[in-house]
């Protein structure tokens, strides 16, 4: 563990290395052949990458390279608006080339609107890997990158992970861009601020710092950048990554990152004052500060009648509290505190342990462990497949186990009100899953003592916390009545004046107010 | 930055090992499975004619009461729903042991549905007995407390019931009915420990005895002084001394009308008692009872149409039971010399200094002190109908 640790430090310092290699591809050689040669080297065995050549003017003096990667960019828009354009106007050119061609391209040749200048090989290639068509001009030492990408990857569809009743039906996607567009959909405001930055040596991942300005906190943007900017690695395929680089507590088994794939809870986020990170490639965006109460929060509650909301939520810990303990508080009832069964409980519980030959804490671990197995089968498996395994797993839980007598029939009802449990709060999904067998170790050796003792440290744990520096359990732990409001009960959203106190916005008064003296801040 | 965080890696790793001991070294504290131990669900005390102690416990067998999971066993296995075990030792704890040398699996006492004790036990040593009861940790303090009359726990905790595969709960079950009824009283051990440490009140327990073949009957008390049986109350007196109590939920009283007999549903019943001071002496038991009732049923001819009769009917019931509970009073005056009813409890609370002095005499004037007992009876409804139908001759 350790010694990867040290690799990790290595190769970091390696990559930095490689970045100033990659750096000193060196200016752009004026002559086109040049060019040709040191592009087909860079781009050696990447059969993707396409080079062409135009020559236009008279006597097809006017050489023009377009390069770019295959399938990356549309064919349709390069075509339209830059090869027929110069093809077009181009034709009966008597200049010889250079710079004049160069300034009436990007002038009143090239119809696309999202053009920029390469100033040396290196733009020139990054432009290239990225996505977009990059014109090098015989004579010219500035490449034009031309942004004509295709729009890629799937459609914007409802998120499997996160579905709800009441709200939009939009989901991100993998594509960037059209994430933050689906955002700026929602907050039509220019105080809603893109941060565009690259990670990953290699992959050289788009990631996007997303706050409203005026609303959100500097001093956490500044914290988010700047642990961004720490991140050393070659690879930032997922947000996952960068959600394990910048927690808080990176040992932690409680998320101390949030991430969603639904815009309307990540545009309530953003109102919120919470600073938001997209990563091209993933649909999942994630949110600091991360605090515990967001993990019981879902998007209906604001959209909802406060008195249901608020008995959702409550539904909601009392699951939360069930799946990690439930098991636990079976087994030290059974095995240590028999007193304070009632008495026909007892009966009930003693009949359907007899016969049994494993002790209550073994036949909770069998049964637990078979369900996260047959869980984790339901993940991996093909969908088609999936009913037979709910049979099969059904079957073998439920009615074998107890017929055969390896459980009992009160410890198959304990498991399936678990599992149950389980699902309702996804976040905390994995965290309640180990604690539920560490409590259920504690349980098997103390008793009610021991859930006590695990509990205590759970909690001791989860008050020190803390992401980006709000404490992860306020509003309780500090104690903020302002953000009672919306933890346990759901206040209606009118009455909900006030943002999350905790998080320390620079506006926290909703509504007509707060925006009038933003805007008044703008004019300044 | 890597040092560092090998260094505190380093003691977590540690100090989960060091938890990790902790729980695994202490071994399984209490650790007991379900299937390890023996339900008891009755619980009878006798005392032999040499003074030991006779125990005798109803173990309830979960496995052949839950027929649903039964199946799972097949034939085999206990087939009746309890056994009864009855073992003769020196002391109630010894005796509890001891009886582990005949039956499989460590008795278990907090589902003890009832206690039963013997009329031999009662007179001889109640106080005595009981301390093991209040000391033990396991033993649940709302189990029904109740003292058998004319048979012996055993017999009783022996028998078969038709009603519950369990018998110790049919018991508790018919003790728990008293509410309906005030002929009996539900009496739990923590209300006996409380009344044997209270020195202006006497206890009384419910009684039980034998109605038949396999049922019986919690019916009447048992009257104890300076804890030790002295007597009985019948069912009227029972009831008597329930609505002195102010522990009446509802009952049924009989009384005499016109041209046959009324029965009045007691459903409200508020009772407070109280000494009178004359002079700084105890002059008068105040006994005031304030209920409502309904007319339940009319086995007669008489009719109910005019207000009259209804007030007439009042004094008829206030008379009815004015009567049971100075039947109730004076046989713990005359007979039994024992402040049941708690009067001392008022004194203690009214005149603390009177009390002070005369507190070890008080069973004495209590017996010599007459009673002022009223009794406001208002009678509510007439049922559905008013008059009863009979055809007109």
């Amino acid at each position: 563990m350790f010694g990867r640790i040290r690799n990790k430090s290595k190769s970091g310092r390696n990559n930095s290395e490689e970045i100033v290699q990659t750096g000193s591809y060196g200016p752009i050689p004026p002559s086109a052949d040049a060019v040709k040669a040191s592009l087909n080297e860079i781009f050696s065995n990447c059969c993707d990458f396409i080079l062409r050549e135009i020559a236009c003017g008279k006597n097809g003096a006017i050489r023009i390279l377009v390069a770019y990667i295959d399938g990356f960019v549309s064919k349709n828009e390069l075509n339209q608006d830059v090869v027929r354009p110069i093809l077009d106007f181009l034709a009966n050119e008597e200049s010889p080339g250079g710079s004049s061609i160069y300034n009436r391209l990007t002038d009143c040749i090239v119809v696309n609107n999202d053009i920029h200048e390469a100033a040396d090989m290196h733009q020139a290639v990054d432009g290239i890997i990225s996505g977009e068509a990059v014109l090098f001009i015989d004579g010219e030492t500035r490449a034009l990158v031309v942004g004509v990408k295709a729009p890629q990857g799937r459609q914007v569809q409802e998120p499997d992970t996160e579905t709800s009743i009441r709200g939009a039906r939009e989901g991100f996607v993998e594509n960037l861009l059209t994430n933050t567009a689906l955002i700026r959909k929602r907050i039509k405001n220019p105080n809603l601020k893109l941060e565009m930055m690259h990670l990953g040596d290699r992959t050289k991942t788009n990631v996007c710092i997303c706050y409203i300005k005026g609303l959100a906190n500097e001093a956490i943007v500044r914290e988010v950048r700047e642990r961004l900017k720490k991140i050393k690695t070659d690879a930032v395929l997922d947000s996952g990554i960068i959600e394990q680089y910048i927690s808080d507590n990176r040992l932690s088994l409680f998320p101390t990152v949030g991430s969603s794939e639904k815009c309307d809870k990540l545009a309530g986020k953003l109102l919120e004052g919470r600073v938001a990170i997209f990563c091209d490639g993933s649909p999942h965006v994630l949110t600091v500060p991360y605090l515990f109460v967001e993990s019981i929060q879902a998007t209906d509650d604001y959209f909802d009648h406060a008195f249901f909301a608020t008995f959702m939520r409550l539904l909601r810990v009392i699951a939360l509290t069930t799946s990690t303990l439930l098991p636990a508080m079976y087994v030290a009832l059974v095995v240590y505190h028999h007193t304070v069964i009632p008495f026909k409980l007892l009966l009930t519980l003693a009949a359907s342990q007899q016969g049994i030959p494993f002790s209550p804490f073994v036949e909770a671990m069998l049964m637990i462990v078979a369900f996260e197995l047959l869980r984790e089968a339901g993940v991996r498996m093909p969908k088609p497949i999936g009913q037979a395994l709910s049979i099969v797993g059904a079957i073998v839980l439920g009615e074998a186990s107890v017929a055969a007598g390896i459980a009992s029939n009160l410890m198959v009802i304990v498991v399936a009100i678990t599992a149950v449990c389980s699902f309702i709060v996804p976040p905390l999904l994995r965290a309640s899953m180990l604690l539920r067998f560490v409590f259920l170790i504690a349980a098997n050796f103390l008793g009610i003592l021991g859930i006590a003792f695990v509990a205590v440290a759970v909690f001791v744990h989860l008050c020190k916390m803390r992401s980006f520096g709000v404490p992860y359990m306020a509003p309780f732990a500090p104690l903020t009545v302002n953000d009672l409001k919306d933890a346990f009960i759901v206040v209606p959203i009118w009455a909900m004046i006030t943002r999350p106190k905790i998080l320390r916005q620079q506006e926290n008064v909703r509504g007509a107010k707060g925006s009038q003296r933003q805007e008044v801040n703008i004019q300044q | 930055m890597t040092a560092g965080w090998r260094k505190k890696a380093k003691g977590m790793v540690l100090l989960a090992f060091l938890l990790a001991c902790l729980l695994l070294l202490s071994g399984c504290w209490n650790y007991k499975e379900l299937t390890d131990i023996n339900v008891v669900v009755g619980v009878g005390l006798d005392r032999t004619e040499e003074g030991k102690v006779l125990l005798t416990v109803q173990v309830a067998e979960p496995g052949s009461i839950q027929s649903t999971s039964g199946h799972r066993s097949g034939g085999e296995g206990p087939t009746k729903p309890v056994f009864v075990v009855s073992h003769e030792g020196e002391t109630i704890f010894g005796a509890i042991r001891e009886m582990l040398a005949t039956v499989d699996k460590k008795l278990f006492f907090s589902t003890a549905q009832v206690l039963i004790l013997s009329e031999r036990l009662a007179r001889e040593s109640l106080e005595e007995s009981l301390d093991f009861f209040q000391r033990d940790h396991e033993v649940d303090y709302l189990m029904n407390v109740l003292v058998a009359k004319d048979v012996s726990p055993a017999e009783i905790l022996a028998m078969e019931s038709d009603m519950d595969t369990i018998p110790a709960v049919y018991i508790s079950e018919t003790v728990e009915n008293t509410s309906y009824r005030g002929t009996g009283k539900k009496t739990m051990l923590i209300d006996v420990i409380k009344d044997m440490d209270c020195k202006g009140k006497q206890p009384v327990i419910g009684q039980i005895t034998k109605a038949g073949e396999n049922m019986v009957r919690t019916e009447g008390l048992a009257v104890f002084k300076e804890g030790k049986l002295v007597g009985w109350l019948d069912p009227y007196e029972t009831r008597g001394y329930q609505f002195a109590m102010n522990d009446i939920g509802s009952a049924i009283v009989n009384i005499p009308a016109e041209e046959g007999k009324m029965s009045m549903e007691v459903f409200r019943s508020k009772a407070k008692i109280g000494v009178e001071f004359e002079d700084g002496e105890p002059a008068c038991l105040m006994v005031k009872v304030r209920l409502e009732a309904n007319v339940g049923g009319h086995e007669g001819k008489g009719k109910l149409d005019a207000p009259e009769k209804i007030s007439a009917l009042e004094e008829i019931l206030e008379e009815t039971i004015r009567k049971e509970i100075a039947m109730a009073l004076e046989k713990a005056q005359d007979e039994y010399s024992s402040d049941i009813f708690g009067f001392g409890m008022e004194v203690h609370k009214y005149h603390p200094q009177y009390w002070k002095k005369s507190q070890d005499e008080w069973d004495q004037i209590f017996s010599r002190l007459p009673a002022d007992i009223q009794v406001d009876a208002k009678i509510r409804r007439t049922g559905i109908i008013i008059n009863p139908v009979i055809k007109e001759h």
